[in-house]
């Protein structure tokens, strides 16, 4: 387990540094001048050269890389460039709201994914199961931000039973679980219907395995053998899955956060991109890159815990 | 073990969970959502970005120039209304004594927050010759261009001495955050420029917290003893995109927001319930560019051709539904210079006439646009037009980052750039117009490189001279020149639109910009 552990590990540095190269590469090929931006139309061009000079983009592009690389490592992700304040601590400040986001669009996606799966399984070719394939290829097809702005007219402009911008009052948890509501639903949505397919496929191979038709000889209720030993097994590849999903849900967290006005990293990177804002674009995302690459690494370690294939297969 | 799993099993059963989920439901059903201003003392406003620095020198943005004037009382504001005018807020009288000099005096009574003591005259001559000390490199020092000194007579009185007699003092210059008084004392300590956190408040209102990238909250001043605030609180949220600002209105999440002039027709055939849609001329200016230094436009006639070659009104109606009505120029009309009518027409057999004249057919052009939903049908109705005089455009979408990059020298894509759909802003003054066509902004703000000395010296002339009528024939004229270059087809000023609540009446200038201490209940 040990050995599995490091290996992963070392593969997550790996992905973040080539992550971090090819975005630095991106974002300097794109035009743009943040110091124009940053400045205003009325500044004039010694002004932009001396912020230019400031935030370092006077320097070689693989200094920039070197030096924004070698301070990441000491935490330090630069300063915003609008306004002078330190990127790691705006990220900090935003990255609650995108990670309450996910969670719940996770939630939204296991607690409707799982019973569905289990479900269509269970009721094999049956008129459910087809109900459920149809539900679940639905939801994948249509894009998160097509959902939010139809839940957002039906729920909040409508029928006024949820609200329709913002994340809540900061302190008062109720009303910020009521304002999570809809754009969890958005951005969980199609991973129910993902969650719900690789279930079912799950279930139907574990409930033929033999420990299950041993259960099933004992006379074990069917709940149970459904519940306790088929799900077991069937839910690994679904972990593995939610590892994958969670950095989907973090490109669906963007729209979400721009259809409900709602704070959190993916606006704050779409804001940063179109105003050029380097420093706080490489901040933004290489915390994210860290924090999918975590939670991948996360899931492929509890896979390895539940499963001893997996560790032996080393 | 088996007794945590017997626990949750236990808590979360099936039963309980189906039951809490239906009260939850229920609840919802039986509370509609409701804004947080429903009882009156809270305003919630929509802008369209978040703050960033609050320092009256290097603000960014209109909704910025809101708060710091709400919270660094100015000399003057501007007037809310119809009219462009403005009201003394910390002055308690002040005038114009002569060309060059202006006479101040501030009220007894206010009051720096933080134990910063008094507002003085030492103040003020510390807030605004800070703007215009060129050490400071402030982007608003041109505010201040013409100033000499403040000269400081008494504790609360004294004169601003100018260089030369600068007509937009009154206008541009005063009614802005660059009258806008901070404390001597404080700034010294600081040191630096004020950025999210606020030194030394001494406004109608006072920045009570800042949520980044959720809202501000502004607390009415409990020191303030003159005109007071109109409500308790003003929540001013960020948001950068109109159509969620609109949805976050009808849900009534806002109490009063800008919208996208093309919801304009929407939103009057249909109202959210207890709202007022206002409609409010635009300072702003929207044109058709024409780069007079990239072939085959380095060519005049072909310039020319374009010009008349396009329905002004149509490409106007298609793109703002019907909301906004064709403009003639840059200057807005109500101002100095404002004209009803440009110099060429729709004739699109003199455009082809044009061409043929110069040997041209089967042209292929570009033209470079912001991607944004009017932009883009406006520039596919100019397409259109352009093919029927045989003309083929190519239209190129950008995002903000790199549109606002084109036309400048530091690139090089400016020497490929030939037409572009460009909209800009003004205050109420003709000169904050035609400052960006001069000679010395080719290559910065001039992307048409229209180059014209003659423009550039009525330019000059136009902000020393205070006859209105001889003001209204520079500006004029300065107009006909661009016409007469033919890198210019004027569109439109838009229109501004926003609604509000009937419970309220907003504190808007003119031309729609909000003044949030203006806002008041109905």
């Amino acid at each position: 387990m040990l050995y599995y552990t490091l290996n992963r590990l070392a593969l997550a540095l790996v992905i973040v540094s080539v992550v971090m190269l090819l975005l630095f590469s991106m974002i300097y090929l794109i035009p743009g001048d943040p110091a124009a931006v940053a400045l205003g139309p009325r500044a004039t061009e010694a002004m932009r050269e001396a912020l230019r000079v400031k935030i370092g983009l006077d320097q070689p592009i693989w200094v920039q890389f070197w030096n924004f690389f070698t301070s990441a490592w000491t935490g330090d992700l630069g300063r915003e460039v609008l306004s002078d304040r330190p990127v790691a601590a705006v990220v900090l400040e935003q990255l609650p709201f995108t990670m309450a986001l996910i969670f719940s669009g996770v939630g939204w996606s296991v607690a409707l994914g799982i019973p569905l799966g289990c479900w269509a399984a269970v009721k094999r070719n049956s008129l459910a199961d087809h109900i459920v394939g149809v539900i679940s290829v639905a939801v994948i097809a249509v894009p998160s931000f097509v959902v939010a702005i139809y839940a957002l007219l039906l729920f909040a402009v409508t029928l006024r039973w949820l609200p329709a911008i913002g994340a809540g009052e900061s302190g008062n948890f109720f009303d910020q679980l009521v304002h999570l509501i809809l754009p969890s639903l958005a951005v969980g949505i199609g991973w129910v219907g993902y969650i719900a397919r690789m279930v079912r496929a799950s279930m139907l191979e574990s409930m033929g395995a033999q420990h299950v038709r041993t259960a099933r000889a004992f006379g074990l209720p069917e709940s149970r053998i459904v519940y306790q030993y088929a799900l077991k097994i069937a839910i690994l590849p679904t972990i593995t899955l939610l590892g994958v999903g969670i950095g989907q849900m973090l490109s669906s967290a963007v729209f979400a956060e721009i259809v409900f006005a709602r704070p959190g990293v993916g606006k704050l990177v779409y804001d940063a991109i179109l105003t050029r804002n380097y420093p706080l674009v490489t901040g933004t995302v290489l915390v994210t890159t860290v924090l999918f690459v975590l939670i991948n690494l996360l899931a492929d370690l509890i896979v390895g815990m539940l499963d001893p294939r997996v560790r032996s297969g080393l | 073990m088996k007794k945590n799993t017997d626990f949750l099993s236990s808590s979360l059963s099936r039963r309980s969970f189906l039951a809490a989920t239906g009260a939850f439901g229920t609840a919802m059903c039986i509370a509609p959502h409701a804004s947080v201003s429903s009882d009156g003392s809270v305003l919630v406003l929509r802008s369209y970005s978040d703050l960033q620095v609050l320092d009256p020198a290097f603000r960014l943005s209109l909704p910025e120039e809101d708060i710091i004037r709400s919270i660094f009382a100015p000399l003057v504001v501007p007037q809310a209304g119809d009219v462009w005018g403005w009201n003394a807020i910390a002055a308690e009288a002040i005038e114009q004594l002569d060309e060059l000099t202006v006479s101040f005096k501030l009220h007894d009574n206010i009051g720096f927050t933080d134990g910063y003591g008094q507002m003085t005259a030492e103040d003020v001559k510390f807030s605004l010759e800070r703007i215009a000390d060129p050490a400071l490199e402030s982007p608003y020092a041109g505010d201040w261009g013409a100033l000499r000194e403040v000269e400081v007579k008494d504790r609360l009185s004294g004169l601003i001495h100018l260089k030369n007699e600068f007509v937009p003092l009154w206008s541009t210059t005063l009614p802005t955050p660059a009258s806008c008084v901070l404390s001597k004392k404080a700034m010294e300590e600081l040191g630096d420029k004020i950025t999210t956190k606020p030194v030394a408040q001494s406004g109608q209102y006072l920045l009570a917290d800042w949520q980044p990238k959720q809202k501000t909250i502004l607390k009415r001043n409990p020191d303030w003893s003159h005109t007071p605030g109109g409500f308790e609180e003003i929540h001013i949220i960020p948001i950068e995109d109109p159509a969620t600002a609109e949805r976050g209105f009808e849900a009534g999440d806002l109490d009063y927001t800008w919208v996208a002039v093309p919801s304009i027709p929407r939103l009057k055939e249909n109202p959210p319930e207890n709202s007022v849609l206002l409609e409010k001329p635009s300072l702003a200016y929207v044109w058709l560019g024409i780069n007079q230094d990239v072939p085959p436009f380095d060519n005049p006639n072909i310039r020319r051709a374009v010009q008349h070659a396009i329905d002004r009104q149509v490409v106007v109606d298609a793109a703002y539904f019907g909301a906004a009505s064709v403009g003639n120029g840059i200057i807005a009309p109500g101002l100095p210079g404002s004209r009803d009518s440009v110099t060429y027409d729709y004739d699109p057999d003199k455009a082809r006439a044009l061409l043929e004249q110069e040997g041209v057919s089967d042209l292929d052009v570009t033209l470079d646009i912001l991607n944004q939903s009017e932009r883009l049908a406006a520039a596919q109705v100019i397409q259109a037009y352009l093919a029927e005089v045989g003309i083929n455009c190519e239209i190129k979408q950008n995002d903000s980052g790199t549109f606002w990059t084109l036309g400048s020298k530091d690139g090089d894509y400016w020497n490929k750039l030939q037409m572009l759909l460009q909209r800009y802003s003004m205050q109420p003054d003709p000169s904050w117009a035609t400052v960006w066509f001069t000679p010395e902004q080719v290559g910065v703000w001039n992307w048409e490189r229209f180059n014209n000395e003659e423009y550039k010296s009525l330019h000059d002339q136009g902000l020393v001279e205070s006859d209105l009528a001889e003001r209204d024939r520079i500006y004029r004229r300065m107009q006909e020149l661009m016409d007469e270059s033919g890198c210019y087809v004027f569109l439109t000023h838009e229109v501004v639109g926003a609604v509000h609540r009937n419970t309220i009446v907003p504190g808007l200038k003119p031309n729609g910009e909000s003044l949030f201490s203006e806002f008041r209940p109905a």
